[in-house]
């Protein structure tokens, strides 16, 4: 098999197993802006429905998010909260993926 | 330099060359014939080496052009021969019937081989590719992948040199026989089958005609023939170049060895020569942007290592196809089953083995010991002859055998043509002239036009219509008026095709399995460890409710890493299902795409959705 057919067939394989790559700043970006945008709302949610106590399920992710409570202030801190960690969990997803797909298909 | 008189000039004596001379003796009009060899037939000789004989590939005589048949009674009367055909495939040591029958071909592989062949088969029958854009896939659609590897995969390519992936799948259509599976089953059972015009079908012919000592004998007679008419043939003469002036041939420049170049004037050249070197030979040279294109053209070389072996008789087949990846060669000839005339002792038998090769790869530069030896052991590796029984051997190598149709041919040869028809007095013949892969009779039916042309007829030479349903039979959407013989293309991906294969690319279903599993558990630990640490006793009993999924999962240090695991765990199962079932819907709609495609509607497919 000469050069060009060797290229060829290899080129071929590569379109016939190619694989979606994710890309990272664009999963980052979308999973940031609905992370805070579900934060924001559900929190402004709660806060509008009102009742005692408010919002107390919620609430408990003060335990992991310092300072946030289900209160309008809160809602704004939500929002940071939810974009920070909805842009790393997809950032993260999005490498994890990639380097797991490059990954295997050099070792095919 | 010497000159001599003006007369008519054929370059090559193959089947065109003389054919062409042949005829134009008919015409009265004698030629003079430039043969660089020092045998006469081109691919169509027979050489012989001790007294055996053996050709250059095997060549059944059969034709359904009358005037053909007509020449072949002319020049070798009654020395023709018919002969009964046996051929074979070989395959991991059994032999199978060639054309394939079903029932011979699933007795010989056996039971466990039988249902694995029935597997594959199913499987490609429950989930096609999406596409069949190459041989490979056109095969294993039909057939399943298991009997293409079997059957069709190692020849094609030792023949080709191309893998199946890239030869396009409108090859396979047009030339594999009977895959049909029907009809297959009912050649198996009740043999040669009638077309719709009531003719067998070519392919099963059972018999053929053949010289009693080899084409090359039909050749040489054609020479002496022509001898004694006055047109001689000047065997081992070089064409130094084609002379031309004011668009009109004016002679040709030739060399015998250790001889001075001398000119024949001529107005009339008939070139049986390839097309590239006949373009390196004119004088003045074409344009810069012709002689490239002459070089884009590519040929598949061929070599034979003919073996005598002392067996009055080795095997029934006049040629066996060899279909096993453990020995190089492609095919044996046994020239002995072709004409027994072919070999001087009947005690002995006469092997050609073929090796498809290109000229100046390693198997071409071998010695000819070597290749006698490599013959020699892949004989005995088929189980065909003894090492010990071969007695005697030769080599011969076939430049230029087969034109090779790549994604340029057509679009070079189209320009070379338009320089060329500027030429008055220049037509090309033959297969290597006319760089068009031919049959025997095809190439002499060229010469036969060219010929008349010159005493005033007007036969578009490049329109030889033999007979397009030869030898297979062929869609007859595919039908090519030239009556080319078929020869595989490589696959050209359109752009378009390759966007929407990119554009449905699947998601790796362990990829995104592992990458969600990883942080599902890790976000699990530390959510725990992070209520472990911090003491946050109102939120332990919430997101110890967990525990109702993750088996033993609790807010503990125990069920850090229970949640660790389990997390992972669900996390690559959620990830998976969502790949796979997105790659399922994909593939869905990227056959949708494809057939639409197919159909021609891919100008109008996004307008259809916007409607």
């Amino acid at each position: 098999m000469n050069q060009e057919d060797q290229n060829f067939e290899i080129e071929e394989m590569m379109l016939q197993r190619a694989m979606v790559r994710l890309r990272s700043r664009a999963l980052s970006v979308v999973c940031g802006l609905l992370g805070g945008a579900i934060l924001f709302i559900a929190t402004i949610w709660l806060v509008i429905r009102g009742g005692y106590p408010v919002g107390p399920h919620l609430g408990l992710l003060g335990v992991y998010l310092p300072g946030y409570s289900v209160t309008w202030g809160g809602s704004i801190l939500g929002l940071f909260y939810g974009t920070l960690i909805g842009a790393l969990a997809g950032w993260v997803l999005a490498a994890l993926y990639n380097r797991i797909a490059d990954a295997r298909a050099i070792g095919e | 330099m010497a000159d001599s008189n003006s007369e008519i000039v054929v370059i090559g004596a193959g089947p065109a060359g003389l054919t062409a001379a042949h005829e134009l003796s008919k015409l009265g009009r004698r030629s003079v014939i430039l043969e660089q060899d020092d045998q006469v037939g081109g691919i169509s000789r027979t050489c012989e080496f001790e007294g055996y004989r053996f050709d250059i590939g095997g060549h059944r005589f059969f034709t359904k052009v009358d005037y053909v048949r007509q020449i072949w009674r002319e020049i070798l009367g009654n020395e023709m021969l018919t002969r009964p055909r046996l051929s074979r495939i070989y395959h991991d040591g059994k032999f199978f019937d060639y054309p394939l029958k079903p029932l011979n071909a699933l007795l010989g592989l056996g039971p466990v081989e039988a249902v694995r062949i029935g597997l594959s088969f199913l499987r490609a029958q429950i989930a096609p590719a999406p596409r069949v854009a190459s041989f490979e896939d056109w095969v294993v659609s039909r057939f399943g992948r298991r009997l293409f590897e079997i059957f069709f995969k190692t020849y094609t390519e030792k023949v080709w040199g191309m893998p199946c992936s890239q030869i396009s799948a409108d090859w396979a259509s047009q030339r594999i026989r009977q895959l049909d599976l029907l009809v297959a089953v009912r050649n198996a059972l009740i043999g040669s089958v009638a077309t719709g015009q009531g003719e067998v079908v070519t392919s099963l012919i059972e018999e053929f005609e053949y010289p009693r000592h080899g084409p090359g004998q039909m050749w040489e007679r054609c020479r002496d023939m022509l001898s004694e008419f006055g047109s001689k043939t000047m065997m081992e003469t070089e064409v130094i170049s084609v002379q031309h002036a004011r668009g009109q041939v004016t002679g040709v420049v030739a060399q015998q060895p250790g001889m001075p170049e001398y000119l024949i004037r001529t107005d009339q050249v008939l070139s049986s020569m390839p097309v590239r070197t006949l373009l390196r030979c004119l004088d003045p040279a074409p344009p810069e942007s012709v002689l490239r294109a002459a070089e884009r053209l590519n040929y598949r070389d061929f070599l034979t290592v003919a073996l005598i072996i002392e067996e009055p008789d080795l095997f029934q087949d006049n040629w066996i196809y060899i279909h096993s990846d453990e020995v190089q060669v492609g095919r044996v000839q046994n020239f002995k089953n072709w004409s027994p005339d072919m070999v001087p002792d009947q005690q002995k038998t006469a092997l050609g083995l073929e090796y498809f090769v290109q000229e100046g790869d390693e198997l071409w530069s071998l010695p000819d010991d070597e290749l006698i030896a490599l013959g020699t052991r892949e004989c005995e590796t088929l189980g065909l002859a003894s090492a010990d029984k071969v007695v005697g051997g030769s080599v011969v190598r076939m430049p230029k055998a087969y034109p090779v149709y790549d994604g340029t041919y057509q679009e070079s040869l189209t320009e070379i043509r338009s320089w060329l028809d500027q030429i008055g007095g220049l037509q090309l013949i033959g297969r290597n002239g006319q760089h068009r892969y031919n049959n025997q009779d095809h190439s002499m039916m060229t010469g036969v036009y060219a010929a008349r042309n010159i005493v005033g007829s007007e036969y578009d030479i490049w329109d030889v219509n033999v007979e397009e349903d030869y030898h297979e039979e062929r869609d007859s959407k595919n039908l090519s008026t030239s009556g080319d013989r078929l020869v595989p293309s490589r696959i050209e991906i359109a752009p378009l095709e390759r966007r929407i294969r990119e554009l449905y690319a699947r998601i790796d279903p362990v990829a995104l399995g592992s990458a969600m599993g990883m942080m599902t558990g890790v976000t699990l630990f530390l959510a725990t460890v992070v209520l472990l640490l911090r003491g946050a006793e109102t939120s332990m009993p919430n997101i110890s409710l967990l525990g109702n999924y993750f088996l033993g999962y609790g807010v503990s240090w125990f069920g850090s890493v229970v949640g660790l695991i389990e997390g992972s765990l669900a996390g690559y199962l959620l990830g998976w299902s969502m790949a796979s079932l997105t790659n399922l819907v994909m593939r869905i709609e990227e056959r949708k795409t494809f057939a639409a495609f197919e159909a021609g509607q891919m100008m109008n497919l996004y307008e259809a959705d916007e409607s």
